[in-house]
């Protein structure tokens, strides 16, 4: 009896824990998209170096979103990091909500991280084809937006190797 | 017994609050402690040197000439030559506009405004070239300013409308220019050849991107562009370029203050 259910314990394990690495995974897009709004607000140009161009990227009209109802604006010229940062919040309270138990979450989890990895890669197409540069700090937040959407895809593997 | 379920129920509704204020927090301190124009954002942008103290030039002495004349503004024999570097389709250029319109009717003939040519080859600046050569051939009939006003302050206009040219037709109107005229030295070698001119001292000058500005051949760092940073800069090299004994006015009392 315990010997067949030790590895279930494992893998329940490891269930549990993958919604904490999400969490911790959120938490630092928040970070990096809050560090992108907070120079875009100061007009400050961000640490940049080697083979990246991030003022290129980071004043390019795909920059910032502007929205109109009519000719009123109603949001005008908002970085997109501010969306950023909100996605990644939203991500980490269901992330959070899944490591406490809530099932339903870590599925809304799913939906919004393959969102996100999805826009994700819609700006890299947008640096590495339209704008021709790389900011640095984007890739760094495709990257977290692409991780959330691995730690997912791993959940489901482990959770049908329990069933 | 009862507690258990309760207290975790209650503990992630806690945890998303905290990072919901710390972010918000920390986000709002940042930005509050670091306003663009204030003197620690300067001494920051200058590494830490005196916000009044110029760099070295950063212009070397053989670098190409630009469009000549160049478009400009201000006195051509002012202590003070503040140089920009700009793409029509920038939206961080049609921020900066307002501000070098300020510093322009601030100093006056104090100062020798040039305005540069810039268009970004990539492809989200598409009608970049064009909207320089349309500025350009509007200098053909000393309407340079008009358009260039007319082109940075409706960008949104123009840039995201398929009939682009329609519109720079209209400004052309607008503004007094014969229109068969304008459009004539669009077509032609001439405007096209200042752009190329602009575009080829930029380069020389390692600028890579825009808006740069230049104050006595001194690249300034983006963090002071804006009003507050680039008057004390000014401020500075007038003070330092007037003989011995006259002191200029300086532009602003946020300036006299410091």
């Amino acid at each position: 009896m315990t010997e067949t259910e030790a590895p279930n314990i494992e893998e329940k394990s490891t269930i549990a824990k993958l919604p904490i690495l999400a969490a911790l995974v959120a938490l630092a897009g928040i970070a990096d998209a809050i560090f992108l709004t907070v120079h875009h607000y100061n007009a400050e140009p961000v640490p940049c170096g080697g083979p990246f161009d991030c003022e290129m990227v980071l004043s390019s009209p795909y920059s910032t979103l502007s929205g109109f109802v009519g000719n009123v604006p109603v949001i005008g010229d908002m970085p997109l990091s501010i969306f950023g940062a909100v996605a990644y919040f939203i991500a980490f309270c269901f992330a959070i909500l899944a490591a406490f138990g809530d099932r339903r979450t870590w599925l809304l989890f799913g939906v919004q991280s393959t969102l996100m990895a999805t826009f994700a890669c819609y700006l890299f197409y947008l640096q590495s084809v339209v704008i021709r540069a790389y900011c640095q700090w984007c890739l760094i937040s495709a990257g977290i937006s692409t991780a959330l959407f691995i730690i997912f895809i791993i959940s489901i593997f482990v959770k049908r190797r329990l069933a | 017994m009862k507690n258990t379920p309760q207290t975790k129920s209650n503990a992630p509704m806690l945890i998303i609050g905290a990072v919901l204020v710390i972010a918000l927090l920390g986000g709002w301190y940042l930005i509050s402690s670091s306003k663009p124009g204030t003197n620690s954002n300067i001494a920051k942008a200058n590494n830490g040197n005196s916000a009044s103290t110029p760099k070295q030039p950063t212009v070397p002495a053989n670098a190409p000439q630009g469009a000549t004349p160049p478009n400009q503004t201000g006195s051509a024999t002012a202590l003070v030559t503040i140089e920009e570097f700009a793409d029509f389709q920038c939206p961080q250029c049609a921020a900066t506009h307002p501000i070098m319109n300020e510093i322009k009717s601030t100093y006056g003939s104090r100062i020798r405004f040039i305005y540069r040519n810039y268009p970004l080859d990539i492809p989200a600046h598409d009608k970049s070239y064009d909207a320089s050569v349309a500025a350009e051939a509007a200098g053909m009939q000393n309407k340079f300013w008009d358009m260039q006003n007319m082109l940075f302050s409706n960008q949104k206009a123009w840039t995201a409308d398929p009939n682009f040219k329609q519109i720079w037709k209209d400004y052309a109107q607008k503004i007094g220019l014969d229109v068969p005229k304008w459009e004539n030295d669009m077509a032609g070698i001439a405007a096209r050849a200042r752009v190329d001119e602009d575009k080829k001292r930029a380069k020389g000058l390692n600028v890579s991107s825009t808006p740069t500005v230049f104050i006595n051949n001194v690249e300034i760092p983006f963090a002071q562009v804006n009003v507050a940073g680039l008057k004390q800069i000014i401020d500075a090299e007038l003070q330092k370029a007037a003989p011995q004994g006259q002191q200029p006015a300086p532009a602003a009392p946020a300036n006299a203050a410091k």
